[in-house]
């Protein structure tokens, strides 16, 4: 966007004394501006907000939101859910852009001054104004941030004020400039790290770039699920584990076979006291869900379970938020974390110095080619276990493809993984189906005699359990619609042309 | 889009502090409002210290879209803007049945160049014309301020006449009492009167006499926007919501 069309403009600390310098072709430019009042920003974990381009602060008892588009909206509120905001305006954009999982958290605060500039002829009016916001952050960064607002009639006026606020130094505000002009100290979050691989970069290099980028994930969502800020904390902690054993396991041979055996067990070891907590939060989030499975002379079962959830998970986040704070952790976490930096504690294996490219081919069509031969038997008549095999290959097959993604060029890239990811949503639904109905058999085993509403719930979960069985059905024959897509010719080819070496080395 | 006139057969009862004020009311209240000053005289643009433009007194104004639309000034307040005044009228009706019809081209031009408008208040000019029979048709309901003496119940009863006599609906007809001074017992007693005599056609709301009212021409600006605690501000919103309220039925 160009300075003289910027819908909002970023002005140096110190413009707005000259903002007013001097008369503006028989225009008289005034500006106003409110008490200090304190402002704290707020987004959620993930920064959906800032990679948005969006500001969102709490300020006088309300929640402002500044977009990209120059638009200011505003409603009362505070830090908290969306899904939990009253109904407004900025609820509605922030619906959009945050997950209705994601607490949004305060990002940094300091006070904020609001006002106008404003530019006015002889009689006094207004002809052209800019809202102004200067804000004073903790952190010693002050941000002017003038967003111009023409009134109809005087287009004129409206030119003259652009050309003040870039004569005072304002630029036009791009993507997250002004988050990181405020809060230059936070820190970036992804939880998705973008690698580099460089074309003559080998697979002990990629596997130990990949683990190291992942470890830091990890870390920074500790504090999150001790907190227990939101759901998606441990989440993610979750999935980042899983990608650091699913390196272990791929790169086969690029690191030393013994040491890849201990580290997988470690791993392994760090995950377990997740598994619980994880399970208990998918349950309660899918209670409304669940509920609405089920006709109402059955559901009253329901809330006594989830009752008892409730209280287990409450167990559950107690143990393992002291886990996490426990100093054996603490040494564990480190001491992987030195493993996977650089140093000589991670020793090589026989396919150490492969090229990545090289490796990154010959393992994604090996797996495509897997898939595609179980999946050409896949019937109606298929066991669930087979499935299960097919939908672990897929989850595989992703985590090489999102490993290596780098490697390869984007464009030929995304189709592909982009009807991995189809199939695998039905795959992820039939499992959760099948995992639902296990999981609730063995929760109405465990109740035992003494349980109070114990023949209410058995009633409900029996109800529930036929009805995930009944989906469960259905989500079969979705996914040997998915596979037939995914095994296809053109997508054969498209698989083949990238990935398909005739010199890889075996 | 609701179309309201505010409109008077006798001069100096407030109408245009009226039209002023209802129109910042209803824009404060996130209503999209064209406020158009047809009344040479009135001056609903003074006091929005909008100049009036020259060139509006073509002939042919109404019939040319761009220069309609070009016309139209942004107020110092969100959503209202201001069609000022010295216009010949000729061609009124004219510009009310586009505003009306969803495919004109004058419509078409509103909505390209800053949406469509939800309410457009006419300041009316205060003589009873082909003008003001225009009016009458377009508008879905005409505000009439009624000093409470017995020469504007005479002029009341004029307009109702009027309405009578032209077919017109009368139920469009909504009249409050203006600069009412709770002191003179006649005002109390041609309030009284005029109450009983036109039961329906008279709001609750009334707006005294006020010197913040009269202040507004020193200060040019509603007084809703410069006092808004003050006795007279109190009156004009309650004039707007309970008016609204019988609009919007």
């Amino acid at each position: 966007m160009s300075d003289t069309e910027a819908t909002r403009y970023h002005l140096p600390t110190g413009a707005a004394g000259l903002l007013t310098d001097g008369d503006m072709g028989g225009l008289r430019p005034v500006v106003t501006l409110a008490e200090a009042v304190p402002f704290t920003v707020l987004d959620c974990f993930d920064q959906s907000l800032r990679e948005a381009g969006l500001l969102l602060f709490a300020a006088r008892d309300r929640l402002d939101l500044l977009l990209p588009d120059g638009r200011d909206l505003s409603q009362t509120g505070a830090a908290g859910f969306v899904g939990d905001l009253p109904e407004g305006p900025v609820r509605d954009v922030l619906a959009g852009i945050v997950s209705p999982l994601r607490h949004l958290l305060p990002v940094g605060s300091g006070e904020l001054r609001e006002g106008t500039l404003a530019l006015l002829d002889d009689e006094g009016k207004t002809q052209a104004r800019a809202l102004l916001h200067l804000f004073a952050g903790t952190g010693g960064a002050d941000v002017l941030l003038a967003t111009p607002r023409g009134l109809r009639g005087y287009d004129a006026a409206l030119i003259r004020l652009r050309e003040r606020l870039i004569a005072c130094g304002g630029a036009a505000v791009e993507g997250d400039a002004l988050y990181r002009a405020l809060f230059p100290d936070f820190p970036l979050y992804t939880n998705k790290p973008a690698l580099r691989i460089a074309p003559d970069e080998t697979a002990f290099q990629t596997a130990r770039a990949i683990i190291a980028s992942l470890i830091p994930v990890l870390r920074a969502n500790e504090p999150g699920i001790i907190a227990d800020l939101d759901t998606e904390f441990l989440h993610d902690y979750r999935v980042a584990l899983r990608k650091i054993r699913s390196v272990l396991s791929l790169f086969r041979g690029v690191f030393d076979p013994d040491q890849t055996m201990r580290l997988k067990t470690r791993v392994s070891a760090l995950m377990t006291p997740t598994g619980r907590l994880r399970d208990l939060d998918v349950y309660l989030l899918e209670r409304e869900q669940i509920e609405d499975l089920l006709p109402e002379g059955l559901s009253g079962g329901l809330d006594a379970m989830f009752d008892l959830f409730a209280a287990e998970r409450a167990t559950a986040q107690a143990r393992l938020a002291k886990h996490l704070q426990s100093g054996r952790y603490a040494r564990e976490i480190e001491a992987l974390r030195k493993i996977f930096s650089g140093g000589k504690a991670l020793r090589r294996g026989a396919h150490a110095d492969i090229p990545s490219h090289d490796l990154a081919c010959k393992l994604i069509w090996k797996r495509y080619r897997k898939i595609c031969r179980m999946a050409s038997d896949i019937g109606p008549d298929t066991a669930d276990t087979e499935i299960h095999q097919l939908r672990i290959h897929c989850k595989k097959l992703r985590y090489l493809m999102e490993f290596f993604g780098p490697a390869f060029p984007a464009d030929a890239f995304a189709p592909l993984l982009k009807s991995l990811k189809k199939l695998q949503d039905s795959l992820g639904l039939f499992n959760d189906y099948s995992v639902q109905q296990a999981s609730l058999r063995a929760f109405v085993s465990d109740l035992g005699d003494h349980q109070p509403h114990g023949i209410a719930i058995a009633q409900s979960v029996g109800a529930l359990i036929a009805v995930l069985h009944r989906r469960q059905i259905e989500e079969r024959d979705r996914i040997i619609g998915s596979f037939e897509t995914f095994s296809s010719p053109q997508v054969r080819r498209a698989f083949h042309d990238l990935f398909h070496r005739e010199d890889a080395p075996s | 889009m609701k179309i309201i006139a505010c409109y008077s057969n006798k001069g100096g009862v407030g109408k245009t502090a009226t039209s002023v004020n209802l129109a910042y009311a209803l824009a404060a209240r996130g209503k999209r409002v064209l406020l158009c000053d047809l009344d040479p005289q009135g001056a609903s643009g003074f006091y929005f210290r909008v100049k009036p433009s020259k060139k509006l007194t073509e002939a042919d104004f109404f019939e040319d879209v761009e220069k309609f639309t070009k016309a139209i000034r942004g107020s110092d307040y969100d959503n209202l803007d201001i069609l000022p005044a010295n216009m010949t009228f000729r061609d009124f009706d004219v510009f009310l049945s586009r505003m009306r019809n969803s495919r004109s081209r004058l419509k078409k031009a509103l909505k390209a160049v800053k949406g469509d408008y939800d309410v457009i208040v006419l300041d009316c000019p205060p003589n009873i014309s082909t003008l003001s029979e225009n009016v009458f048709r377009a508008a879905d309901a005409v505000l009439v301020p009624v000093i409470p003496t017995t020469l504007s119940q005479r002029t009341f009863e004029q307009l109702l006449d009027f309405f009578h006599d032209h077919d017109l609906p009368v139920k469009k007809l909504h009249g409050f009492f203006s600069m009412v001074q709770g002191v003179k017992t006649l005002h109390g007693e041609t309030m009284e009167a005029l109450r009983s005599a036109h039961p329906k056609r008279f709001l609750t709301a009334q707006v005294p006499f006020a010197s913040d009212i009269e202040r507004m021409g020193v200060h040019r600006a509603p007084v809703m926007a410069t006092a808004p605690g003050s006795a007279a501000s109190h009156a004009y919103q309650a004039l707007c919501d309970e008016f609204m309220a019988r609009v919007e039925e």
